[in-house]
Parts: structure tokens; sequence; C-alpha cells
């Protein structure tokens, strides 16, 4: 409608007919080159994974996936890869649960304290707790060696314990999210009408949430199954499918096999993806909107609050204790087994070398997401074309797909000319921007939302084109949008691993790498330290965010009151 | 209080008897005072309205009675019982949310028999009471459809009969008509009011509409700043109110300053010395004596305007008119009396057209004006 009319204003105005059509069709020119993009680093890949699994040199062949479905190996890693999903998947689910509700039913005590400790692992890359867990049950752990444990944590158990850990917070910001948005008044009219605590989590709390949980579940299983780094360093002899993928392709460079593994992959997440926006649409309770209230915390009975309470300070003790064995390993040599506090680890060369090159990645890979994830969002939320909502499903599928597909994917279609990207700074930060675009489109779209497309047409209807109002308008309205972006899609690629891992030529690490390998190769304190300069990047970057979300809020509100 | 206090409450008549008493509560959030002391005692059948502008406690207030939020010092009496430490679910009081707070997963009978089925009801007597609700609330016919499939008056009507399920001691209404068009809201008030009265239930009302609180309640309860300001009838309230806050809250009103010249001894007829003359007016009042520093209440349609004839008579002032609306039912008027402008309402305005032209007009003020004895 709007543009529409646009159009018509502005073809009345101006002489020149290409100037007319140019002005009226910019968007969507626009979005045809966005599109583009999207496809050729995006779909491309993935297509040439595709390709891949049923290729051999001779043509056409379904053999590798025959293999794959024969091969009692592979069946096993499925298996529990599966496995590894669902059971963290019900972990963080429950416990992301149990944490929401205190911090928004609780005591008023409680709230902060397990708020701030909860949402810790975000600023930790996940491999962090992978990490902890080797220093604390490794083979010459902290636990192992003073409780002379038989048992170490290789294997399932310690891939479910830190993959769990990592996945806490997502849970528990998801559910949070959707607690935040429960009228508060629904739980108080069951309390008014007589029913006690526990039989309003039954019937009204969790019904209510029950899609809000599911897609959360959905997700954090997508994730999980998907996720490289605690399988890789904690599986010892456990095949998951993931580290799999990147065993047959660094180890036998077998390209054909490493596809199949991705496509069996990403199977999943695309029936998840299809559930999860089909099935579950308009799937929501609505009611009549009143002012948004805080919970005031109730008397929570003993039968409700025991239970949760312990479920929340395990987790939370558990989250707090691998962040500070992390600290305290990056000041020995190995911690336990040399007694020396030094700096070293601070100091080594190819840790800062891989530190300094994570940032030059990420800050390219941050600017042009940020860019493209403006852009994309304007174009999702303002054209008006067909195919749309193309546009935003291919754009938001990145974050979906598991990080090692979309290596490969990469490996595959950019490494012979005419496009060949390998080697170089370039296809890691591409591989992140795309990998990652979502963040910066999400942040894009919900700071749109914001803004009346009555400004826009304020402007237009002053006699502005296309390309001046965006430029007048749009842009500085959108530049918080662009700074989150940027921000958070610096502080994701600085911590991914499982794409770049396939990316990273010989002499040019990257941060996650190195601790990667340092964790495989038993340099506690080399990773630990690596690790925590990672967290206090992402610390630095959480808090001018946090700084600027806060600042534009208060702008904004500025604004509203300036209007009444 | 003291059990011998409340002893002494129940020993009076079952009509005199407060179903609900309010004694000397406060609440603080943190540091914050946001209730600063507040008693209050409301009869059994009464609707009592507590109004105020925003931010004056009375959903505060309410939350302390529903037992959503603990009083900080102060007790609250729910017939002849002390409810302080009880839990809402234990409270016999109910709740309607300005938002209905409606189960969006349930239908509309599995929302009105949720209470009575968490209180264990068998089953039939569920079905049998859950009909007579909708009936009540003439929503007979709606009892399987869902809360997002009704209309707003209608959500209101399923909150209203959902709250009275359990027939409460005393009914909590928060502010529950904010959410409804206002010809709706007309109707729905009336219905609430018609209700109420014949279930004679005793009902707490919260509104920041005070039109809306004159026109539904049997005692108003005018809030400001965490305090009780005034309590009264509608009638009471509107035209003896305690201070200038409540004069201007409840209505437009001109204050006229003057003191009191003389009062008649049994007359109680009293001259008023203002700056543009001599007002007289018949007192009702008996805190006010000779010599008092007084406030002239004047509300804009008790004054009497017509077109200057030039003759003075009884409490009549003359002054300039600025402007004349003409809006059908009334004509406001801005006439300029001295230095001071005053707002005067003329029902019925059939000689609107002289009026238009006129530049001169003559007021009289009632002799029925309500005092108010300044502040030293």
């Amino acid at each position: 409608m709007a543009t529409a009319e646009w159009s018509v204003k502005l073809q009345a105005r101006s002489g020149s007919r290409v100037k007319d059509f140019l002005n009226a069709n910019l968007i969507n020119i626009l979005a045809a080159f966005l599109f583009l993009l999207l496809a050729f680093f995006l779909l491309y890949p993935i297509l040439a994974v595709l390709l891949k699994s049923v290729r051999d040199p001779s043509g056409f062949t379904l053999n590798y996936y025959r293999v794959f479905f024969k091969a009692d190996y592979y069946y096993q890693s499925l298996y529990n890869t599966l496995l590894l999903g669902a059971i963290n998947t019900v972990v963080c689910v429950v416990i992301g649960f149990c944490m929401a509700y205190m911090t928004t039913r609780g005591p008023w005590l409680l709230r902060k304290p397990l708020k701030i400790i909860s949402l810790i692992p975000l600023i930790a890359p996940p491999y962090l707790f992978a990490l902890s867990l080797i220093i604390m049950f490794g083979r010459n752990g902290l636990v192992t060696r003073a409780l002379d444990l038989p048992w170490q944590l290789y294997g399932f158990t310690g891939v479910v314990i830190s993959q769990s850990l990592a996945f806490i917070p997502l849970a528990y910001m998801m559910i949070e999210g959707t607690l935040m948005s429960l009228n508060p008044n629904l739980e108080e009219s069951a309390y008014d009408m007589g029913a006690t605590e526990a039989t309003i989590l039954r019937t009204i709390t969790i019904p209510l949430l029950a899609p809000g949980l599911l897609k959360a579940a959905l997700l954090i299983f997508v994730m999980t199954i998907a996720e490289f780094g605690n399988a890789a360093i904690l599986g010892g002899r456990t095949p998951f499918l993931a580290p799999d993928t990147y065993t047959v392709i660094t180890g036998e460079s077998d390209f054909n096999m490493g596809s199949v593994l991705s496509v069996v992959l990403i199977a999943p997440c695309i029936i998840i993806f299809v559930v999860h926006n089909y099935l579950l649409e308009g799937k929501k309770f609505t009611t009549i909107g009143g002012k948004p209230v805080a919970s005031e915390p109730r008397k929570i009975t003993p039968l409700v609050l025991v239970p949760f309470v312990i479920i929340t300070t395990v987790a939370a003790g558990a989250i707090l204790a691998c962040f500070g064995v992390v600290f305290a390993a990056s000041f020995y040599k190995i911690l336990g087994v040399t007694k020396d506090l030094v700096w070293s680890n601070y100091l080594d060369f190819t840790s800062n070398q891989a530190i300094y090159n994570s940032i030059r990645v990420s800050f390219v890979a941050a600017a042009i997401g940020a860019i493209l994830g403006v852009l994309i969002a304007y174009v999702i939320v303002r054209g008006k074309f067909f195919g749309r909502a193309v546009i935003e499903i291919i754009s938001l599928s990145g974050f979906a797909l598991p990080g090692t597909v979309l290596g490969i994917g990469y490996l595959l279609a950019f490494s012979t000319p005419p496009l060949k990207l390998t080697g170089g700074i370039m296809i890691l930060a591409l591989n992140c921007v795309f990998r990652f675009i979502a963040v910066g489109v999400e942040a894009g779209i919900s700071k749109l939302h914001q803004i009346h497309i009555e400004i826009e047409e304020a402007s237009a209807d002053l006699g502005a084109s296309f390309l001046t109002t965006f430029y007048k308008i749009v842009l500085p309205i959108m530049f918080p949008a662009f700074i989150a972006g940027f921000l958070y899609t610096f502080m994701t690629a600085i911590v991914s691993l499982s794409a770049v891992v396939f990316l990273v030529s010989p002499g040019f690490d990257l941060a996650a790498v190195k601790i990667f390998d340092a964790a495989v190769y038993g340099e506690i304190g080399i990773a630990s330290a690596t690790t925590m300069k990672l967290v206090l990047i992402v610390m630095l970057c959480m808090l001018v965010l946090d700084f600027i979300t806060k600042k534009t809020r208060l702008g904004s509100s500025m604004k509203k009151s300036a209007a009444v | 209080m003291t059990t011998k206090e409340i002893a002494g409450y129940m020993r009076m008549e079952e009509n005199e008897r407060p179903m609900l008493i309010l004694k000397d509560i406060h609440k603080f959030y943190g540091k914050n005072e946001v209730i600063k002391g507040v008693s209050l005692e409301v009869r059994k059948g009464e609707l009592v309205t507590f109004v105020g502008p925003s931010g004056c406690g009375k959903t505060t207030l309410l939350r302390l009675i529903g037992g959503f939020t603990d009083v900080s010092s102060g007790d609250i009496i729910l017939d002849g019982q002390r409810i302080n430490d009880l839990p809402p679910n234990l409270r016999d009081t109910r709740i309607c949310f300005q938002n209905y707070a409606l189960f969006p997963h349930m239908t509309v009978a599995e929302n009105i028999g949720y209470g009575l089925k968490i209180n264990k009801w068998p089953r039939d007597r569920i079905e049998a009471r859950v009909r007579d609700l909708l009936k009540m609330v003439e929503l007979d016919a709606f009892g399987d459809r869902m809360i997002d499939k009704l209309s707003g008056g209608q959500q209101q009507r399923v909150a209203f009969a959902r709250a009275l399920s359990l027939e409460p001691k005393v009914l909590l209404l928060d502010e529950p008509l904010s959410n409804l068009d206002a010809n709706l809201r007309l109707v729905m008030r009336e219905e609430i009011r018609n209700l109420q009265a014949k279930l004679q239930i005793t009902t707490v009302f919260v509104t920041h509409d005070q039109f809306e609180a004159m026109a539904i309640s049997d005692r108003l309860v005018v809030m400001r700043d965490g305090l009780i300001e005034q309590v009264g009838s509608p009638i009471e309230i509107y035209e003896r109110p305690a201070n200038e806050f409540i004069a201007g809250f409840v209505g437009y009103v001109n204050f006229m300053e003057g003191r009191v010249a003389s009062i008649g001894e049994k007359t109680r007829e009293a001259v008023i010395d203002t700056e543009y003359g001599q007002i007289e007016i018949a007192l009702e009042q008996d805190d006010i004596v000779h010599g008092d520093e007084v406030l002239l209440v004047i509300r804009p349609e008790s004054v009497n305007i017509s077109l200057d004839r030039c003759g003075k008579g009884q409490n009549v002032l003359s002054g300039a008119l600025k402007s004349y609306m003409y809006a059908g039912s009334l004509a406001k008027c801005t006439v300029k009396i001295g230095d001071r402008t005053m707002i005067i309402d003329q029902y019925n305005p059939r000689d609107a057209q002289q009026f238009k032209h006129a530049e001169k007009v003559e007021v009289e003020i009632p002799r029925s004006v309500h005092l108010l004895k300044k502040k030293r």
C-alpha cells in the first residue's frame, strides 16, 4: 500500500522516467540484490553439500547414504546425537523453567543474583564447560585425583553435562520471556479462586506456557545436536555426528561422507523448523491487555519452593564452579599438577595471535553483518513484493543450521576458482556473516516495528525521494539496531567454533580453534587463558550493548513524552 | 485491633455491622510509603468506590484487601475475622481484574467453574451453578465458547460471573470498565450496579473516573497520595467537598475568595465580603464563624447567567462575556469578573442568538454555595 502510494506521488512529480522507475522500485531492486547475496552465500553452500552427498566421480549415487545407514558406527553416532539432544532439551527446559519461575515469581531477594548467574554462560563460549569438566574430572582432573575416582567424564555423560550447562541460559531467556509476558493477574485470579501454588502451576501457568516451552525445547534440541565443541572435546570414543563430520573431513578428506553426515544433521533441523513455523503458528493465547505489571512475589508453598530452589541452586552452583575453575586454571600451567602461579598463559604468543585474528575476522563479519541485517530487515518489514517471507526464512535459517554444515558447504563452494576464497580472512568473515545474519535481521526487524510507517510516509509526502527518506529518516532511527546487530554478531562470531574449524588455514588460527586444539592436546593453562580473554571481550561488548540499549530506550521514552 | 474490639463490632445489628474494616493500614514498598494510614468501614451490601488520581494508592489498597500484597501495619477485618495473614486463596474475597484475567485456554463455562472445581464441588453442582451464573449475566448460549471469541463486554460479564461463583463476602472490582468503549461502559456499570444491589453483595470498586464513581456508588472514598481525603455519598462529595482538591476532582469548579462579614444567629443567613461585592448565602455548615477567610465553591451549572439589564439584584455580579460556546443542550460561557475568569454552564440555552453578540452579562451566585474554610 504505502510504497504504491509513494510511487504514484513520485511519478506525478519528477520528469525523467528512468528516475521515476528507480525511485519507485528501489526497495525491490535492493531486495533482489539482497536475495542474490543470501542465495549465493547461504543457499549455494548448502546446495553444494546436498549435491556432494549424492555424487561420486561417475555421477549420481546413493552409495554414501547406504554406507551411512549400514555402518554400526554411524548408527551409534546418530543414536547418541539424538539421545543427547533429547536429554539436553529436557534438562535445559526444566532447569530454565525453574530459574525463570524463581526470577519472575520468587522472592525479590533471589531474583537478581539468580538472573545474573543464569545469564553468565551467555558470555562464555559453549566449550568453556567442556574445558572446565576436563579440568575437574579429566584424566588429571582435580576431583579425579583428589578422590582417586576410577572413572572419567569423557564420553556421553560429560557431553550431556557440559552441553546442558551451556544451553541453560538460552532456555532460561526464552522461558523467562514467555513468563514475563504472561499476565500476572491470570495466576492471581486462580490464587484468588482458592488454588494453591501447585494447582496454579498445573492448571494455569504450564498450560499457558506450553507453546513457549515447546518453542524453547525445539530450538535447544536443534542447537544441541548441531553443537560441535563440547562433543569434540569431551566425546572421547563416543561418536556424535558433528565431531564425526570433522574427523571425516580433516582426517580422511572424505567430502562425500562428510556431506552425508551433514545432511543427516540438517534433516531434524528442517523438520523442527517446519513444525515451529507452521504447526505452532497461531498457537498463542491472547488476552485483553492491561498495563503490564511485574508479578509481586507470592508466598510460594515449600512443596513447590524447595524443589525449585534445589534445582536452581545446583545449576547455578555448577555454572559458577565451571567459571571459577577455568579462571583459576588460566593461572597455572596445568591446574592441580603444577604448583606455580604463572602469567605465561596470558602471554602465550600463539594464543594472542589467535585472539587478534579472531577480533579482525569478527569485526569484519560484524560490520558487514550489521549493514546487511538492517537492509534485509528493512526490505522484509517495509517491502511489499512477492517472496518477502522467503527472504525472511532464508536469512533466519542460517542460525538454525548446524555450523558444521556451513563449514563444509563453504569448503565445497568456495575452494575452486573462480570463487576461490579459502585460505584468507574473507571466507571466515563471510561464513560468520551469513551464519549469523539472523542476529542483525532480528535486531533490525524489532526496531523497525517500533517505527510507524507514517514517519516515512510523512517524509515522502514532503517530497523526499525514497533514497533521501531512507538516508535521512530510516538510517538514523535504525542506528541503535545497527549497533546492536554489530555487537551481537561480533560476540557470536568471536566464540563460534563449529564452522570456522573447517575453514582456518595453517598459520591463521582463530581463538576458538586455538582453545579447541589446546584442550584436546592437554594445554589446559593456555586453553583456559584464551577462554578468559574471550569472556572478557564478550563481556565488554555486553556492557556497551547494555549501555546503548538503556540510552536509546531513554531516548524513545523522551520522544514519547514530548509527543504527549 | 484486639479480639475484644472485633467482638464489639460483632455485637452490632446485622445491617449495621461492617463487613469489611480497614484499621490504620500502612504499606511500604522499600522506603516508599504508598498507603499512609487508611481506616475505613464498609457495611454489608454496600458498594464503596475508591477514587483518585493515578498513583493515589487505590489499586494497592484493593490488592491489600485481596491478599496479593501484605500490609506493612494495620488490620484488615473481614466479617469479624482478622485476615491480614491469610493468602488470597483462603480469603473470602474475590477480585475482578481490569484486564479480566480470564483463562484463555478454557471455555467460558470452565472459567466460571474454575473456583468451584478448585474447591472440590461435585460435578453436577458445578454444572448447575455455572448454568445459573451464565443465565444471570445473560450468556446462556456462550458456555462452550473460548474466551477470545467473546466481545469485551461479554468477557467482562464472564469475569464478573467467575468472581461471584463462590459467593464471596466482599467483591473487589479493579477498574472493571476501563477496557470498554464509552457506550458499553454506561450499560455495564448499570448492569453491575443492578446485580450488586439485587445480590446485596458487599463491593469495593476502584476507578479513576470520578463520574463513574459518583454514578455507581453508595459511598465514595476519595484518595490522594496514599491517604483518604474524604468519605461520603456522591451528593455529599459533590456538593460539600472537604477541600479544594476534592471540589476540583469531582467536577469543574470556580473558586471565589471572601471573608464572612456576618452570620444570622437563627436564620444562618451569612454575608460574605468579596472583591466584587457582598454575597448572601444560606449557610448549612456549622464550622464557619464570623470573620473566617473562605473560598466559595461555585459549580458552573449552579450559576444563573443573564443579559446585562444594568439593574443590581441580590448576589448579582456583572462581567464581560469572553466566549460563548453553544453546544445544543448547553452553552459554555467564559465570563470575566474583575480580573477573574468564571466558567458557567448555561443549560437549555434558548436565547443563544442574543448571547452570541452580548458583551456584558450578569451572573447570579446561588444562595446554596458551599464554603471552604481557608487554611492559615
